[in-house]
């Protein structure tokens, strides 16, 4: 699994202070990250449909969710190029870290600026732009122009945070399994994979936060049936339809934290 | 062994790299460039041309002040998320394996949520008659209501809350391959952590801090949804008034002629740096 | 609620009958592209129950965000939804193919009004779907004194208490019918004399909302605004506090369309749709789920007192006009409006 580790010693007080504040810290953070969010599940009971004040405690925006199947698709939708686009720009953003670092050639410099350009690139410039592209060469929208708008700006994210772990990873590491006879691949796939694991896990969450919530790259290159959460939800909220927005946001928290808890158990049961 | 000139199959697995590029990203970034030396039709939308006039356009003071004001807005962000993110991803990354990536899945949670779902949240706490304003007011009735919401502080709220896990993510990859010896070892020879800190793990973590404050500064500088909602869309920000030229000003060529600016600063920007910093300088 | 079985005029029966053996059930898809949550989803379902035609319905949130697809994305589509001044200029680029008026039978329906104007005089291309206007709401528990006209509105006393809506061309309209200059024609002289007043006004705004001014009112950080009727109409159906005004120096009135683009594919079922959506039954529908102005008489005559009485709805007396296409103009109005903005 991870790289090697020494063995922790019990800290001094000086360590200790600072422990205890970062802790605290932490959880001080945790409450920021939070709180929006508990709001808004405590909204999703609320029975007021503009949602401004509490009208007493209600489930039937939850009802109404079930209710909605255009919603559920776009969620199924959502669901399906953000796991795509996650694999993709993993693969994409893995490699490429991996080459540039390892490698040096001319024009070097300009390919790794070009790859972050996506990032900068403002979302409504991208998306006329691939969609442009896309009539010029006749392809007609649909999940597949929308996952290559999606890995276009998604993949930079794994891309840099896999470059930065890279960076500082001991080089003998590599040469100590070549010298033992691996294959450079096989020195790729023993060695340097797993010391990235942690970089690819956050890239791969960026990959993915980012691809569930994007809106405008999505409008200009999603069909009808490809459309995904955002379009949708955006156009709700001009309704008004607030609370089964929250209900939906609310439900969605509800699978995330059951797959967290879910992790957990099993990474205590495999121990 | 970095640095090695790439062979055969180095090149072929470079491939997908460069053709996605190629296609999806120059050749986007090109066809913006031949739109933003276009002039305009009635619809907004491009006659082929070749005019520098949008280009001129920019050096408009209006223009101008927009482009500082983002690049101010996405540096405070950058700033608050770096201080505030940071602690957390060190306290994550050192924290006992078992329990680590479960509590770094922890801080994603929120981000599972729309972003406008999300955003409403924040207004329904920073509005007049909030959540924020009742807590004023039950401590300090003299104070409420506070204006906060459509304020630049929402922004910048909404914004660092937006971008913290591009900040905490980075910086946890990095912080968590540190050497646990290295930092036994400093305080073994009497080093408190305040001098353990700028001279062994600052500097080690320094290539997770690029990367955080690249993943955040960069793509805050043209965001534009939460601006309009906490703020109003009282201040213009480069982020809608690029989004203005197509959607509302029916001026295509100077949209893409903002974008290409930006694009340009960018570019030049990073190569410069590039060139500045001796070679294997941030190598830890 | 009855349902009556549609009679279809005897060409569209005869092209039915001719295309029949040749697709039994693959003629029936329609690609309509429509204002977000504009069409709702039980019309789309009533639709493809009784046809058996598949909609598929992509949406947008803005005009230019349609053109913008439409037009460097290639026409795919089979039903669009534009307001009338962007139909207007759709017309005059031939973007919109005619429509086959014999097989619209619920045209009757309509208010004399819709017919005939500025943007279709002939009504060749276009068939109403619902209109609106761009008028004054005030929280009349926080607001005391009358207000009339957009002067009212725009007053130091209510600094910062103000909500408008996000949209360049509406800003500046608003300051063109205080001085008393036309909306339609606008040129350097006009926006000239208009950068002043609307500077002063900008500065009183708190929130510029396109998408839903109606928030700010309802969660009480204004007190007051410039908002689309629709959207005054959500406000007083939860609140009788909140009154809508029509400006006394002029207001905009837009009608959104149905209209076909050229090189749509599905025309019989485009037109089939349109003639649905005719049918009073189904246009109450529409009102029921925005309450803007509703062109179709027979339908409105099924409204319920209350949804008659909203007076943002169908709001009384007012010098309303439409909005006319004005071109390049366009950029100049937004560029005075950022520049105001930054000025702040």
């Amino acid at each position: 699994m991870a790289a090697p580790r020494t063995p922790q010693l019990p800290p001094a007080a000086g360590p200790r202070l600072l422990a205890a504040g970062l802790r605290g810290w932490t959880a001080l953070v945790l409450v920021f990250l939070y709180l929006p969010v508990l709001v808004l599940v405590a909204y999703s009971f609320n029975a007021a449909r503009l949602g401004v004040g509490w009208e007493g405690f209600s489930g039937r925006w939850y009802a109404e969710l079930l209710a909605q199947a255009p919603l559920q698709r776009a969620a199924l939708n959502s669901l399906v190029v953000a796991t795509a686009t996650t694999l993709l720009s993993v693969v994409l953003g893995t490699l490429g870290a991996w080459l540039l670092h390892r490698h040096r050639f001319p024009g070097r410099d300009l390919l790794e600026a070009l790859v972050n350009l996506p990032m900068v690139m403002p979302e409504i410039l991208l998306g006329i732009s691939l969609l442009v592209l896309f009539a010029l060469v006749g392809v007609g929208l649909g999940f597949t122009t929308v996952v290559i708008g999606h890995v276009t700006f998604s993949f930079p994210f794994v891309l840099v945070a896999v470059r930065a772990r890279l960076q500082g990873l001991d080089p003998a590491l590599e040469e100590a399994a070549r010298d033992l006879g691996a294959t450079p691949w096989g020195a790729f796939r023993l060695v340097i994979l797993p010391a990235l694991r942690p970089a690819i896990l956050a890239g791969g969450l960026m990959a993915f936060l980012l691809s569930w919530d994007e809106l405008i790259v999505t409008y200009f290159t999603a069909s009808a049936a490809s459309a995904t959460l955002p379009l949708k939800v955006f156009g709700l909220a001009k309704v008004g339809l607030n609370p089964v927005l929250n209900a939906l946001s609310a439900l969605f928290l509800l699978v995330a934290i059951t797959g967290v808890a879910f992790s957990a158990y099993l990474r205590r049961s495999a121990r | 062994m970095p640095g090695a000139r790439p062979g055969a199959l180095a090149w072929l697995l470079l491939t997908p790299l460069l053709a996605w590029l190629a296609l999806f990203v120059v050749l986007p970034a090109l066809l913006l460039l031949g739109c933003s030396l276009g002039e305009r039709d009635e619809f907004g939308q491009v006659l082929w041309g070749f005019s520098l006039e949008n280009y001129a356009r920019l050096l408009d003071p209006v223009y101008l002040g927009i482009f500082l004001r983002s690049l101010g807005f996405a540096a405070l962000t950058t700033a608050l998320c770096l201080l505030i993110g940071y602690p957390v991803a060190y306290h994550l990354a050192r924290a006992a394996p078992r329990v680590r990536e479960l509590l770094l899945l922890l801080v994603m949670v929120p981000f599972w949520t729309s972003f406008l779902v999300r955003t409403y949240a924040w207004m329904a706490i920073l509005r007049e008659e909030g959540l924020l304003n009742a807590l004023v007011a039950w401590l300090q009735p003299a104070w409420a209501p506070l204006g906060l919401l459509y304020t630049p502080a929402a922004v910048v709220t909404g914004l660092v809350y937006s971008y913290l896990p591009f900040l905490i993510l980075p910086v946890y990859a990095s912080v968590e391959k540190l050497d646990g010896a290295l930092i036994e070892a400093a305080h073994d020879l009497g080093a408190g952590p305040w001098r353990v800190f700028p001279a062994v793990i600052l500097p080690l973590t320094l290539p997770g801090i690029a990367a955080g404050v690249t993943l955040v500064f960069v793509p805050a500088v043209a965001m534009f949804a939460v601006t309009d909602l906490l703020g109003g869309a009282r201040v213009p920000l480069l982020g809608n008034v690029i989004q203005n030229q197509f959607l509302q000003a029916r001026d295509w060529p100077f949209g893409a002629a903002l974008g290409v600016a930006l694009l340009a600063l960018f570019l030049v920007s990073q190569l410069g740096l590039r060139a500045l910093r001796p070679r294997g300088a941030l190598r830890g | 609620m009855k349902f009556k079985t549609p009679i279809l005029p005897g060409r569209l029966a005869a092209l039915l009958l001719a295309l029949l053996p040749l697709a039994a059930r693959a003629a029936g898809e329609l690609n309509l592209f429509g204002w977000s949550e504009y069409v709702p989803q039980p019309v789309l379902d009533g639709f493809t129950r009784e046809t058996g035609i598949k909609v598929n319905f992509e949406t947008y949130s803005s005009n230019e965000e349609m053109l913008a697809k439409l037009v460097a994305g290639g026409g795919r589509y089979d039903l669009v939804q534009p307001s009338d001044y962007t139909a207007e200029a759709m017309i005059r680029r031939k973007l919109l193919q005619p429509l086959d008026r014999a097989r619209l039978t619920g045209l009757g329906n309509l208010a004399p009004a819709f017919n005939g104007r500025a943007h279709d005089p002939e009504g060749r291309y276009t068939v109403p779907y619902m209109s609106g206007s761009v008028g004054i709401v005030v929280n009349t528990e926080k607001v005391k004194v009358p207000v009339r006209g957009y002067r009212d509105v725009f007053q130091a006393a209510f600094r910062d208490r103000i909500v408008v809506v996000n949209d360049s061309r509406e800003l500046v309209s608003w300051a063109l019918y205080a001085l008393g200059l036309p909306v339609n024609t606008i040129d350097a002289a006009s926006l000239a004399r208009a950068r002043p007043l609307l500077a002063e006004w900008i500065k009183l705004v708190k929130v510029f909302d396109s998408d839903s001014p109606k928030t700010a009112l309802l969660n009480g950080d204004v007190d007051l605004g410039v908002v689309w009727s629709g959207e005054a109409a959500i406000l007083w159906r939860e609140n009788r506090k909140f009154q809508y005004v029509l400006p006394a120096e002029g207001a905009h009135q837009f009608v959104d369309v149905l209209a076909i683009p050229a090189g749509a594919r599905n025309v019989t079922e485009a037109h089939r749709f349109i003639d649905y959506i005719l049918r009073p039954e189904v246009s109450r529908q529409i009102s029921a789920a925005f309450p803007y102005t509703n062109p179709n008489l027979a339908a409105r005559r099924l409204l319920t007192p209350d949804e008659l009485a909203n007076p943002a709805s169908y709001p009384k007396g007012g010098k309303l006009e439409s909005f006319r296409d004005i071109g390049r103009a366009a950029a100049d109005i937004d560029r005075l409006v950022t520049d105001l903005k930054s000025a702040k």
